[in-house]
């Protein structure tokens, strides 16, 4: 039963990537950029410009570079069938390798922001839901309403400016590990889980020092809508049946709010989904305001040199993956509530 | 996903939780919210002639830092009573030499053309959108939908910034590209009301008079599906100022000198870490004052709705 859901959702799932990898492809080709024009210097002649054209393969025909590019073409280059997606046509690098070197960077900062965002959300939403109307309900309910319209690059400059410039105790904002420290061999990828398995908690603290202003500014930016939410999800189980039942057998206070968390939190996994799926491209200011060499920074650079394989690559994985966590959590969100069913 | 989809996923079934009590009472959110909103709509018209200087040429004076708060009456004083040769640039000037506080009064012609011009047009195509979706359910809305599902899973930050950047960094394609993402969230609001309304008493009473297909939907249906819409309307004009001054902040956005607030930020940026805070923070806290008066109108709207 469980198996046959996420097949189909699998499956699902695969045609609405292959559906946006062929939207994508034909969009940023129908747009009026000439990226040729980008890699030949200003006045190079007709033929320099037909020869770097024929290069990136732009000569061939748009449905063939697109078989080429899905992978039906394995005798012309390698596509997507084969587990490419391409090459770089500003640095020739492999996109698959670029986004392998880039993609954990910021898996690790909106994984670690979304972990803490949590565990700040929830009690200030609870706090809110207990005292409905109080002094801290409108506190919190101000708080989630501020957080969540901000800008959040030109808060992560404030706090640069705050806790580095002013206070010194933030490192500058200048990548993921200080200029003079040596990188950890890259095994996962995430530099914090690498440092560790190189065995140089010195480097663990290091980059944990650094990523602390980006996390800070996430946390503060996320906890905006998940502050609201937690809200608003108690406030509607503290008005339910089993509340009213539980209270009138006398139950202490603490035990019924806990009741009540675990019922809000099972729609409140779905915005979790959302807004994961939303950080992964949010997360690009952040990333640009810290350096901090993640996808999001990858994407920049690609869109802004019309490097249009990497841009598609970026696209396709960064859907692939809201569209997994999606599915993650629907498991979970059917794990804890039972009323919850898979057809 | 965009900001608007998660405000408006954050707030689903709000309608059975008590809010406060506050639909007749004096409501500082309301108040705070309707300043702040029309200030800037003032701005939008007049800003970009009332200020000291042009806010998109030089001036000699590079870097300057703005008067601190106890030579701000002085300054005040010799400026009224025409003291001074230059006006004094009260939030100092930038690396390039434009004065900020002239900018920073000037960037809402900008910002706020762009948002609402974004807005409208996605609320009307996506009404419209919705309604034919909801009302006529045949294959071609079938996958007006599917295609509604496909542009809904594009990362929105990434597609804004691909569309503006391979189109050209003009206002008209900022406000393309933004409308782009912002439509699918009015298709899917609009669709799920219509789908409530389009069985109800006044749809049958219409079509046993004889009324056209296409008559019931826009006379009758349309008007009784628009509020979850509107309610959409002020929240994504917030969201869409942020996502407008995000794209300048990276340089996928409108092109110097036009005075807006992301690419005044952006430029400031290089200097933060030298300790010259003012041409970056000062437009920082107009977009933050801006998109939170638009979020406090918005949850108002929304909780009077619901009241």
């Amino acid at each position: 039963m469980l198996l046959r859901y996420v097949l189909k959702r699998l499956g699902v799932g695969a045609l609405q990537l292959a559906g946006l990898t062929v939207a994508v492809f034909f969009l940023i080709r129908w747009l009026p950029a000439d990226p040729v024009s980008r890699l030949v210097s200003m006045n190079a002649s007709d033929e320099a410009y037909a020869q770097a054209a024929a290069q990136l393969g732009l000569d061939r025909p748009l449905l063939t570079q697109l078989a080429v590019y899905l992978g039906f073409r394995p005798d012309l280059e390698p596509g997507i069938l084969q587990g490419s997606l391409g090459v770089s046509w500003v640095t020739g690098s492999a996109i698959t390798q670029d986004i392998l070197q880039f993609l954990p960077v910021t898996l690790e900062l909106i994984t670690i922001s979304f972990v803490i965002a949590f565990l700040v959300s929830i009690p200030l939403g609870m706090l809110g839901a207990l005292n409905p109307g109080g002094r801290a309900d409108k506190g919190v309910f101000f708080y989630g309403l501020f957080a969540g319209s901000q800008p959040e690059f030109w808060w992560g400059l404030l706090f640069v400016f705050l806790f580095f410039f002013k206070l010194g105790w933030a490192p500058a904002p200048l990548g993921s590990l200080s200029p003079m420290s040596m990188a950890p061999v890259p095994v996962t990828g995430f530099i914090t889980v690498d440092t560790l398995i190189a065995g140089q908690p010195r480097l663990f603290v290091e980059a944990l020092h650094h990523l602390m202003l980006p996390v800070i500014t996430l946390v503060f930016v996320l906890s905006g809508p998940i502050v609201k939410m937690v809200r608003q999800n108690m406030l509607r189980a503290l008005q339910s049946d089993f509340v009213l039942y539980a209270n009138c057998l006398g139950l202490p206070r603490r035990r019924v709010a806990r009741y009540a968390l675990r019922a809000a939190m099972g729609p409140s996994l779905t915005l979790i989904g959302i807004l994961y799926g939303f950080m992964l491209s949010g997360a690009v200011l952040v990333e640009n305001v810290f350096s901090l060499g993640g996808i999001g920074q990858y994407a920049v650079r690609s869109v802004l040199s019309f490097d249009y394989p990497a841009i598609q690559g970026v696209v396709l994985v960064i859907t692939a993956i809201s569209l997994l966590v999606y599915l993650l959590l629907d498991l979970v969100h059917a794990a804890i509530d039972p009323r919850i069913s898979h057809r | 996903m965009s900001r608007a989809e998660i405000a408006a996923a954050s707030t689903e079934g709000a309608q059975r939780a008590p809010a406060f009590d506050t639909a007749r009472r004096f409501d500082p959110l309301l108040i705070v919210g309707t300043l702040i909103v029309a200030t800037v709509c003032l701005l939008a018209v007049w800003g970009p002639v009332i200020g000291p200087y042009d806010p998109t040429l030089t001036t000699a004076s590079v870097a300057v830092p703005p008067p601190s708060p106890s030579e701000v009456p002085g300054l005040l004083i010799a400026q009224f009573s025409g003291q001074l040769e230059m006006p004094p640039h009260w939030m100092g000037t930038d690396a390039n030499g434009y004065d900020v506080f002239s900018r920073v009064i000037a960037a809402p012609r900008a910002d706020l053309t762009i948002a609402l011009l974004a807005t409208a047009l996605s609320a009307i195509l996506g009404v419209g959108l919705g309604l034919l979706a909801g009302y006529f359910r045949n294959i071609a809305t079938e996958l007006l939908m599917r295609v509604s599902d496909v542009m809904q899973s594009f990362p929105v930050f990434i597609s804004a910034m691909v569309l503006v950047a391979l189109a050209g960094r003009s206002t008209t394609n900022i406000v393309i590209a933004l409308a782009f993402v912002y439509t699918p969230i009015f298709v899917r609001l609009t669709r799920a009301e219509v789908l409530s309304q389009r069985s109800r008493g006044f749809v049958e009473s219409a079509r046993a008079l004889g009324t056209s297909e296409l008559t019931i939907a826009i006379r009758h249906v349309l008007p009784n599906s628009l509020t979850p819409a509107l309610i959409q309307l002020s929240v994504t004009v917030g969201f869409a100022i942020l996502l407008t001054a995000g794209l300048s902040f990276v340089g996928a956005g409108v092109r110097p000198p036009t005075p807006e607030w992301g690419l005044m930020i952006s430029t400031g940026a290089n200097q933060i870490i030298l300790g010259e805070w003012w041409p970056s923070v000062f437009p920082g806290i107009a977009i933050s004052l801006t998109v939170f008066g638009f979020a406090a109108l918005g949850n108002v709207v929304e909780r009077r709705h619901d009241a």
